[in-house]
């Protein structure tokens, strides 16, 4: 049978959560519902001192069963305060579109850090959602590493909802900042030619400043490569280290192009590994942060 | 030895400063809300400043190995505003229960008006209501009657004094605070409060309980490194370690740690201070500059 996000948020509560905590959140979630913003902007802020914030301890099959009550839903990083927070969020009445954009907005206003990871995690569960893409936008300008990763990393909303300006400075960004492009859900779906260019000037910035280029790059550029970004990863498959060479055979090899044959000719055995699937963008993710 | 300023506006300070409190063995910090030198004409100043207090700063400081706290409150001065301080009354709830937020404060009075008394009173019962411990700024003119008050009106509040700290006392003020069981903070503060010699004295007499050395550092004439500094005159005038650790670290633990949100676990094991591993995965670094790690000899001529 499957769960609506809420029940499977209030199962992995009742989970964990001790008595205390549990009764603690139903009351707040009651006044809540009943319009009760000073319960709301409180319960948000104490949930961690009632609930704790552990690690939500999540099976495979929980986690199949948040991607089948929302897809793109991958609540694998979450804690318990932020599942309560969650819960308390869902509480608020969300009839009057306008109230309800202005209740968030205000948290997002006044949140801090962790607040903030949660808040554009939650986005991807609450009503309204379309409203908040200036938000997401606004959100990736950060210099905080872990609320820019809560935005771009698994979570659909940004795939869904982003114009293309803002999608390419968030996967432009990810790379200047050393976070993952891997765990973008939507990477390769939105892949567009303005995005590739954005990547190849900042390989070629890279390059010229002789400081490594992030081997993750070559994924997104390469369907859109032109002819000096094809010589850049001639030079850096001839040459460069191994994890590089594997991303730009991986790249070249889904990319199927008869120059991209040539070069991958050069090292037929990388090749044939990236053909066979033995290399993958999120080993290469993992091994390159 | 390490130590805590729990009185230090460093939302006004460099990163210099940041690495020279750490390098002198500051861990932990608490930064009161304050005023920002001129009146601010919105709630919106009030908002934003909040917010940089439970985030950003909080967030800055931990990318030089301090662990950064603060206190909320609407500052004695501003409560003059009575337009104002009302709505900064309607966000403060948004901002109470942050996870660094260790005390309601800095409150109490400036002119010793009657909206600084209403605003002190509201406060107070809005730190009984979330459970927080209080810090009190005492004004600089009229001290000794303006101490004297803020105290009578928390006890007629019925907050414990064990749960509040009264700050910025002088030679005339610490004994009747100390007498009603009060924390009593002071400020080494250049030319105005309190320096550091005065302050060897002060615990020569009265001895360490309940007694909290701070810096008040802001955008004044100041010194960020006024707690290390007067620790070490302490030792250095015979006044025995112990009492050094309680005074300028043990009994601010103590104070503040009654809000649940002040745990020496969270700064006694920390992440090394190596820019490259980042501190709970964030950075304070812009593209190409280079981490700073502690151990490594770095020709300073060079700007990678």
């Amino acid at each position: 049978m499957s769960y609506t996000p809420i029940q499977l948020l209030e199962n992995w509560i009742l989970r964990q959560a001790s008595d205390a905590g549990q009764e603690w959140l139903d009351a707040q979630r009651q006044a809540v519902a009943q319009g009760d913003m000073k319960a709301l902007y409180m319960g948000f802020g104490f949930a961690p001192r009632k609930v704790g914030k552990a690690d939500l301890q999540l099976t495979e099959r929980d986690l199949n069963d948040a991607a089948e009550a929302r897809e793109g839903w991958m609540p694998h990083t979450w804690t318990i305060d932020q599942a309560a927070r969650v819960l308390l969020l869902t509480s608020l009445p969300s009839e009057d579109d306008a109230a309800y954009f202005a209740t968030i907005e205000k948290l997002f206003q006044t949140a801090e850090i962790r607040e903030q990871i949660c808040l554009y995690q939650a986005l991807q569960l609450l009503p309204h959602q379309e409203l908040f893409d200036d938000r997401l936008a606004e959100g990736i300008r950060t210099n905080i590493k872990s609320v820019f990763e809560s935005i771009a990393h698994n979570n659909p909303l940004p795939m869904e909802l982003m114009q293309e300006p803002a999608w390419n400075q968030m996967v432009l960004k990810a790379l200047f900042i050393g976070a993952a492009l891997d765990p973008i859900e939507g990477l390769d779906r939105r892949v567009n030619p303005e995005l590739a260019r954005m990547l190849i000037d900042f390989a070629h910035e890279r390059r010229a400043a002789k400081r490594p280029i992030p081997v993750e790059l070559w994924r997104v550029a390469a369907p859109f490569a032109d002819e000096i970004a094809l010589e850049d990863m001639r030079a850096l498959y001839a040459s460069g280290e191994q994890l590089e060479q594997s991303a730009i055979a991986l790249a070249l090899v889904s990319s199927a192009s008869d120059e991209a044959d040539v070069i991958l000719k050069t090292h037929p055995e990388i090749a044939a590994r990236a053909e066979r699937g033995e290399i993958t963008w999120r080993a290469i993710a993992e091994e390159a942060y | 030895m390490k130590f805590i300023d729990p009185h230090i506006h460093v939302t006004s300070r460099t990163t210099d400063d940041y690495e020279a409190m750490a390098a002198a063995g500051v861990a932990a910090i608490i930064e009161p809300a304050f005023w920002l030198g001129q009146p601010r004409t919105n709630v919106g100043s009030f908002q934003d400043y909040f917010s940089s207090l439970v985030g950003f700063e909080k967030f800055r400081a931990a990318q030089f190995g301090i662990r950064h706290y603060c206190t909320i409150g609407l500052n004695s001065k501003e409560a003059n505003n009575e337009a104002l301080a009302e709505q900064v009354m309607e966000i403060m709830p948004l901002f109470l229960a942050k996870e660094n937020v260790v005390a309601v404060g800095e409150i109490g009075f400036d002119d010793m008006t009657a909206l600084e008394e209403k605003y002190l009173r509201l406060q107070l019962e809005m730190a009984k209501e979330v459970n927080l411990p209080v810090l009190i700024h005492t004004p600089h003119r009229n001290k000794k009657q303006g101490t004297y008050r803020s105290m009578d009106i928390i006890e007629e509040h019925e907050i414990p004094p064990h749960l509040v700290v009264i700050d910025h006392n002088n030679e005339e003020t610490c004994e009747e605070v100390l007498r009603r069981g009060y924390w009593a903070a002071f400020t080494i503060y250049p030319k105005t409060k309190m320096g550091n010699e005065r302050m060897v004295e002060v615990v020569k007499k009265y001895g360490p309980e309940r007694i909290i050395v701070d810096s008040s550092a802001d955008w004044g004439v100041s010194d960020p490194l006024a707690v290390p500094k007067t620790g070490n005159l302490m030792l250095e005038r015979g006044i025995p370690q112990e009492h050094v650790e309680l005074t300028c670290y043990k009994n601010a633990l103590a104070a503040y740690g009654q809000s649940g949100q002040f745990e020496e676990s969270d700064w006694l094991d920390p992440e090394p201070i190596d820019q490259r591993t980042l501190f709970e995965g964030n950075s304070v670094l812009r593209g190409g500059q280079t981490p700073r790690v502690d151990d490594k000899q770095e020709d300073d001529r060079i700007i990678q």
